[in-house]
């Protein structure tokens, strides 16, 4: 019987707990959603739409139109066999509590049967509701959770309260969450963190401005938008102008309930200081916004938002306290920046043979011997004087035995670069030294000099090989040293600065001085790169097939990195060209004849030029020794890459006219099998350009 | 109004003159709040008498929560020593000797934010007045073998105190989860002062002219001291020596399973971690030896902690 099921109305759930950290807040609305939608759904309760809330205490979803009962649900159950004896039969009549009348006999492929349709009769959906917010609650994964005294449900931060309106009304039901230890449904909510006022929700459409009218915005992006544009309102007219910073943005988004946004100011005597240490001392200890006049220079100025309510006397209070503490942290880094400029590089270096890179792979300064020991043999990939190139890997490391560096890791490279110019470095060694943990990730920017871009592939490079050679590479979703990062950073390096190096010699310097680097752990790294270069090149809108057509070829690691580029540059942009199309086709016809008349395996057939009976043939032979002596002498000479396509492509007719004059399947197996032959050898040497086989028409 | 108040009064009608509202002064700022959670049924315990990096490493603490009474409420003032932080008493921040004030409350109660808040307001400072935030802390102690989730609490942008849900200690799992709440308090009194140099705190608000005493005082000496012995006069190889004398004694107290030593091991423990403290702040241990050095001391905290349990358990 299906009663009132036409009759719908909207549910609140909201789960009330102690501050929940902000980087968890973030995707918290979509889980809750996520789980509400499934457990909702097998229970056959619809619904139309929903809309989730996060906040630092607040997590809570409004599902409109919601079935307030549970659809009917028809379960047809199998029965014995027709013709099963009666203890069967009676069996299960009882079982379900029916007579035989209630039955029918349905065929099936394994003959006939008694079946029982038993209408399961929807529950009140308010019934149900407790068995679902228990699912969804145990169900719910933080990345990091934890218990509060009894409880063994596991939540970010202690869950206090859990409010449930359904149609409006509260809805009876608690959930066990421990040992004696229960949470009941109820229908309230809290207010802001100041007063915590209790406040009684009555209709779910008020409750966003009832929460709102005690000072929390419960929405995510309401509360974002406010900073944004009270930002904007106390910058206006001002001159002044806010660093975007978006990471921070959401960080302070799930700090404060009711965002008071203020504008503090830096003490003049600290402005002398780095802009990156200003900067950093800001955003990483005090979460406030960096500020830049109007020449792009940083501001004396900061923004910070507080989560106390607006009041005059409050918010001066306030603001005199946050500029009292970013006195005592720069005065911290004035005291480092002081301390530090009065030591050597060399003093930091000598500090830097106590600190270990890794276990098994030396001492920081360890690694900076390595660096420039390799550094001999990339300078000249990169045209730089080599000279110069083993000053900044000696110095590049010099900054992490630093105080400033110390208190702010984040500072790396920057501090070196000031810290290397102070000790009388020439500028491009002090730039390169400040660029060389670039690119920090697939989409950060890369170094601007040679110099930080050759420091930034060498100190990747060591660091890869070293990781592969004491077997600590990355697994699955595991890779807890960034390699796949460096990775990345040395092909997008190599690509943009047109770095015409080999994969097989990227490593054979660094796998000279690590010993045990055995023949494996090189073939390893190779593949490691050739899996980072298909990735980027995909990125950087190579098709599959074209990818596919070098990452075969046999000789990949000893292809110079501008000449494979090149290569499927050219590919790339004559593609779709008729001509090429036309070499294609051609190309392919020539690779299926052979397929389809593969010579018997072990047979070693050798070309018999007296064999040939047309110029067809002799033309087939000419341009595949032309071919065979340009690969010879130009194969990864980067200047002919183009001329080498070229001339393969201009091949096209000459295996055109062979087809249309000359018929391969000779009755005479010994000429059918060179005229194979002559075939095969032209094939074998134009995919050594790229594997034209697998290039999609 | 908690007791100290009415010997405040006295104070004040003794002296008549003050050179700041007594109340505030770091030592009554220290009796307020060991009032307050007096009254909030906490047993007042004592500092540990032995040196420590943390309120944690108190006994009150660490082994109290693994049992055998599920309720226990304890505060306690207690002198930490971090000997790398030593800055001869020249930056103004930074102590390698400081005060924690640490309140461990088990089975964690539902309103313990608030009950802290009310802490706040009990030492004169009026949470309404300003910007209380709870920003994420999650703590660990590799030594302990502890970890558990919290906040760090700022008040206008500044951290006066860490809260933590006690999760494990000693590898083990506590249960029920306890809430530690840690006041920094040389931090705290200079928010409340409104002073910038931890050594212009006033200790007793009592004026200079009448013998009154300011943080300086009483320990700039003996900061300039310990920093000049923990970075440069310790003897690393009698350290050497304390630190596998403490090991050796810890394990053998807790050697004959039906009457471990339980208290005396664990204060053997806090010695060796202590003085392995001492030694890095020499810099005489490197890198790869660190590791196992706190390996150590947290196998001997994990042995106290088991021991403890099992001895309880059985009684």
């Amino acid at each position: 019987m299906s009663k009132i099921d036409a009759q719908k109305g909207d549910l609140l759930v909201e789960f009330f707990s102690e501050e929940i950290p902000a980087r968890l807040q973030v995707g918290s609305g979509e889980q809750l959603e996520n789980l509400f939608v499934k457990k909702l759904v097998s229970r056959e309760v619809s619904f139309v739409s929903c809309k989730t809330f996060t906040g630092p205490r607040h997590l809570a979803i409004v599902i409109r139109d919601i079935d307030l009962v549970q659809k009917d649900q028809l379960v047809e159950k199998r029965g014995p066999r027709l013709g099963s004896d009666e203890k069967a039969i009676n069996g299960f009549l009882k079982s379900n509590n029916i007579s035989l009348s209630d039955t029918i006999v349905k065929k099936t492929n394994n003959g006939d049967f008694y079946f029982y349709s038993q209408n399961i009769v929807g529950e009140n959906t308010a019934k149900i509701l407790p068995d679902i917010i228990n699912e969804i609650i145990f169900d719910f994964v933080w990345s990091k959770s934890q218990r509060w005294a009894y409880s063994d449900l596991k939540w970010a931060r202690p869950l206090r309260n859990i409010l449930i309106l359904l149609n409006d009304e509260p809805v009876d039901g608690k959930i066990k969450i421990g040992k004696n230890t229960f949470l009941n449904f109820t229908n309230f909510s809290f207010g802001h963190r100041h007063h915590n006022q209790k406040i009684i929700v009555k209709s779910i459409n008020q409750y966003e401005d009832l929460l709102k009218n005690n000072n929390v915005i419960i929405d995510r992006e309401t509360r974002k938008n406010k900073i944004l544009s009270d930002i904007d309102l106390l910058l206006n007219n001002k001159q002044l102008n806010l660093k975007q910073d978006n990471t921070l943005l959401d960080e302070i988004t799930g700090l404060v309930e009711f965002p008071n946004v203020m504008l503090g100011t830096i003490d003049n005597e600290f402005m002398s200081l780095p802009p990156e240490v200003l900067s950093t001392a800001m955003k990483v200890h005090q979460k406030y916004f960096t500020i830049f006049d109007n020449k792009k220079k940083l501001a004396p100025k900061f923004i910070f938002v507080s989560n106390a309510l607006s009041e005059k006397n409050r918010n001066i209070r306030i603001t005199e306290g946050n500029q009292r503490v970013l006195r005592a942290r720069l005065s911290d880094a004035s005291f480092f920046w002081k301390v530090d400029t009065s030591n050597s590089l060399d003093h930091f270096n000598k500090k830097l043979k106590k600190v270990l890179f890794y276990d098994g792979l030396g001492s920081i300064f360890d690694k900076t011997i390595r660096l420039a020991k390799i550094s001999d043999f990339f300078a000249s990939f990169f045209n730089l004087d080599p000279s110069l190139a083993k000053e900044a890997a000696l110095l590049s490391k010099a900054d992490l035995a630093s105080e400033m560096v110390g208190e702010f890791p984040e500072l790396q490279g920057v501090m070196g670069g000031y810290y290397s110019k102070i000790n009388g470095a020439t500028s491009d060694v002090s730039i390169a030294i400040s660029e060389h943990y670039k690119p920090k990730g697939l989409s950060d920017e890369l170094p601007k000099s040679n110099l930080g871009a050759m420091l930034s592939v060498i100190d990747n490079i060591d660091t890869l090989t070293g990781f592969f050679v004491i077997n600590k590479k990355p697994t699955g979703s595991k890779d807890p040293f960034a390699l796949r990062r460096s990775g990345f950073s040395i092909v997008k390096i190599l690509i943009k600065f047109k770095v015409n190096i080999s994969i097989s010699d990227l490593f054979t310097e660094p796998l000279k001085i690590f010993d045990n680097a055995s023949e494996i752990i090189q073939d390893e790294l190779y593949a490691f790169i050739i899996d980072k270069l298909s990735y980027i090149l995909k990125k950087d809108d190579f098709g599959d097939d074209i990818i596919k057509s070098i990452i075969d070829l046999p000789d990949l690691y000893k292809i110079p990195f501008q000449v494979l580029y090149k290569r499927i540059q050219s590919i790339k942009t004559i593609h779709k060209t008729e001509e090429f199309k036309r070499f294609l086709s051609n190309f392919k016809r020539l690779n299926n004849i052979i397929k389809t008349n593969e010579l018997p395996e072990g047979s070693q057939i050798y070309l018999d030029q007296s064999l040939f009976e047309s110029s067809e043939e002799e033309d087939i032979f000419n341009i595949s020794n032309h071919l065979r002596l340009e690969f010879a002498k130009n194969r990864y000479q980067l200047d002919k890459q183009e001329a080498i396509l070229n001339e393969i492509t201009k091949a096209s007719t000459l295996i055109n006219m062979f087809f249309e004059n000359i018929i391969v399947n000779h009755e005479n197996n010994i000429i059918k099998n060179n005229r194979l032959e002559l075939l095969i050898g032209l094939r074998n040497i134009i995919i050594q350009y790229i594997n034209f086989s697998v290039l999609k028409d | 109004m908690p007791f100290g108040a009415e010997n405040l009064d006295m104070y004040n009608k003794v002296y008549n003159s003050s050179k700041m509202n007594k109340t505030k002064s770091f030592q009554n700022i220290l009796m307020n709040l060991q009032s307050y959670w007096i009254e909030q049924g906490c047993v007042l315990l004592q500092p540990y008498d032995s040196e420590v990096g943390a309120g944690t490493f108190h006994p009150g603490t660490v082994l109290r929560v693994l049992g055998p009474d599920p309720i226990w409420k304890a505060a306690y003032i207690q002198p930490c020593r971090r000997p790398t932080d030593g800055r001869y008493g020249e930056n103004p921040n930074r102590l390698q000797h400081y005060y924690q004030f640490q309140v461990i409350i088990q089975p964690s109660p539902d309103d313990i934010q608030e009950l802290y808040l009310n802490s706040l307001n009990a030492i004169g400072l009026n949470t309404k007045d300003h910007d209380i935030r709870f920003v994420e802390d999650d703590w660990e102690s590799p030594t302990l073998g502890a970890s558990g989730l919290g906040w760090e609490i700022w008040c206008d942008g500044m951290e006066i105190s860490q809260f933590t849900y006690f999760q494990q200690v000693g590898g083990i799992e506590v249960n029920p989860v306890a809430s530690e709440i840690t006041y920094g308090l040389e931090r705290l009194a200079m928010f409340i002062q409104k002073v910038e140099n931890v050594y212009d705190l006033d200790w007793d608000g009592i004026e200079k002219t009448r013998g009154g005493k300011n943080y300086g005082d009483i320990f700039l000496q003996q900061e300039q001291e310990f920093s000049t012995y923990n970075f440069e006069k310790s003897n690393s190889s009698i350290l050497l020596e304390h630190f596998n004398n403490a090991e050796k004694e810890c394990i053998s107290l807790l050697k004959d399973k039906d009457n471990p030593l339980c208290l005396p091991a664990y204060d053997h423990c806090i010695k060796a971690s202590h003085v392995f403290n001492l030694l890095d702040a020499r810099g005489v241990i490197s890198v790869s030896e660190r590791q196992s050095y706190i390996l150590r001391v947290r196998n001997m905290a994990r042995s106290c902690c088991l021991a403890w349990i099992e001895k309880n358990n059985n009684e």
